[in-house]
């Protein structure tokens, strides 16, 4: 584990340098508080520090302050090595963002075994991090396909939205429907139905860029945002997504399966639409138009089409 | 086992070895390299406090005299540490009346010091 030493004392330093080195640790050594501060920076800079109070350019407790409002950084844990020991000291050292001190000249074992402590908050720290991860992707994505679930990826095409008009570019929303899914799940089980559904996932992931969003709208639905992307690229995006899937059959535990999607394709810019509801309305029309027009393709929704679409619909 | 310093001058033993090497571990090429960081970062630090003693720069009596009581403590000289934690206090709280005399004893308690140092020194080489 790395440790960063400050101390302007070059022969604390070194002593300290030898016995942290001996106790496995990998020492960094720097001797004043600006330098610290820039090493307890860095993005993988180390978590353990052991800070002298009194330092040229910064003190130690004022490299404690600086570290504690790095919000975004894993926490670090600093012990402040002083030969202040009075009260007053160490609370104005704890009340700057220190967790420990140590008196000068400090006796090994003591700062050893308080560097231990230090290391098991750490590791206690790693793993309630972890867990809260694990909670938040849980919180937001769908558990069989991993995908955005449904009201994450909606908060997203909202934001994005909001986004797109303000600098007036264009989102394109695409609402994509397996075509006979239930024929999977009826004639081969919810098993397969469930491979399906995750081979499909990856491969919508796979055909758009990183900084687009997929989501599982519903069932057998999914929910594309392309960020940033062309009114006129709609339907060239949509067929590459369609391609992804048609192109080549699902395999399966029961064998390959051809499987084919329907999309209703929604590009901001061509619409005056200001709510998410409206939205998604107008991609689902699109949808309907698509599965209409004998599936397995891709239809743009267009502002003066969809009352006509509408009708289609109630015929 | 620890060695005992030696006791041959007529003035206090100024460095508690067998703490400094239960503090370098037993590690005597340590404590050569501490010897020797000491004795080029030492005089000039002695020296810079004896000016700011004379001048009356508290200010920089107090850093300097802190620096003396980080190093002298590292190394154990116990002693010495003591006197110049006690210049530290008193230029901190500005006292200029027996922050001479502080100094003397400071000086009194050190000028053994190096020689000691290089005692060791030969010794730990043998």
């Amino acid at each position: 584990m790395k440790i960063l030493i400050a101390d302007d004392d070059r022969m604390n330093r070194r002593l300290l340098e030898k016995t942290l080195e001996r106790e496995g640790y990998e020492v960094i050594a720097v001797d004043n508080g600006r330098l610290a501060l820039e090493q307890l920076s860095l993005p993988d800079g180390p978590r353990l520090a052991l800070l002298d109070w009194m330092m040229p350019e910064l003190d130690g407790p004022g490299v404690c302050r600086g570290v504690r409002t790095q919000h975004e950084r894993p926490y670090i844990h600093i012990v402040l090595l002083t030969s202040r020991g009075s009260k007053q000291d160490i609370v104005a050292g704890l009340e700057a963002g220190a967790d420990d001190y140590l008196t000068k000249p400090w006796d090994s074992a003591e700062l050893t075994a308080r560097l231990r402590t230090g290391q098991r908050i750490l590791q206690l720290e790693d793993r309630l991090v972890e867990a809260r991860e694990t909670m938040r992707f849980k919180a937001t994505h769908d558990h069989l396909t991993s995908l955005f679930n449904r009201g994450i990826i909606i908060d997203l095409l909202a934001r994005e939205l909001t986004r797109t008009r303000r600098e007036q570019g264009c989102t394109v929303v695409m609402l994509g429907d397996l075509d006979h899914f239930k024929n999977v799940n009826d004639g081969y089980g919810h098993v397969v139905g469930d491979e399906v559904l995750r081979e499909i996932a990856r491969r919508l992931l796979a055909s758009v860029r990183s900084y687009d969003f997929v989501g599982r709208y519903g069932g057998e639905e999914f929910l594309i945002v392309l960020n940033n992307c062309a009114s006129t690229q709609a339907i060239a995006r949509a067929e590459q997504v369609r391609n992804g899937i048609a192109n080549h059959p699902v395999q399966t535990t029961r064998g390959p399966l051809p499987i084919t999607i329907s999309l209703g394709v929604f590009a901001s810019r061509d619409w005056d639409l200001q709510q998410v509801e409206e939205i998604l309305r107008a991609a689902d029309l699109a949808l309907y138009r698509a599965k209409a027009d004998g599936r397995n393709c891709a239809r743009l929704a267009k502002p003066n089409a969809s009352c006509d679409a509408l009708q289609h619909l109630v015929k | 086992m620890t060695q005992q310093p030696e006791r041959d001058g007529p003035s206090q033993v100024a460095v508690n070895l067998p703490e400094l090497l239960a503090r370098v571990d037993n590690d005597r090429d340590l404590m050569c390299e501490l010897f020797g960081i000491f004795k080029e970062e030492f005089p000039p630090l002695l020296r810079l406090l004896q000016e700011s003693v004379a001048r009356g720069d508290t200010k920089r009596v107090e850093t300097t005299s802190h620096a003396l009581t980080g190093m002298l403590s590292g190394l154990s000289a116990t002693p010495a540490a003591k006197l110049a934690q006690r210049l530290e206090q008193m230029a901190r709280a500005e006292e200029m009346l027996g922050l001479a005399d502080a100094l003397k004893l400071f000086e009194q308690a050190v000028a053994n010091l190096l020689p000691e140092l290089d005692r060791y020194t030969t010794k730990a080489e043998l």
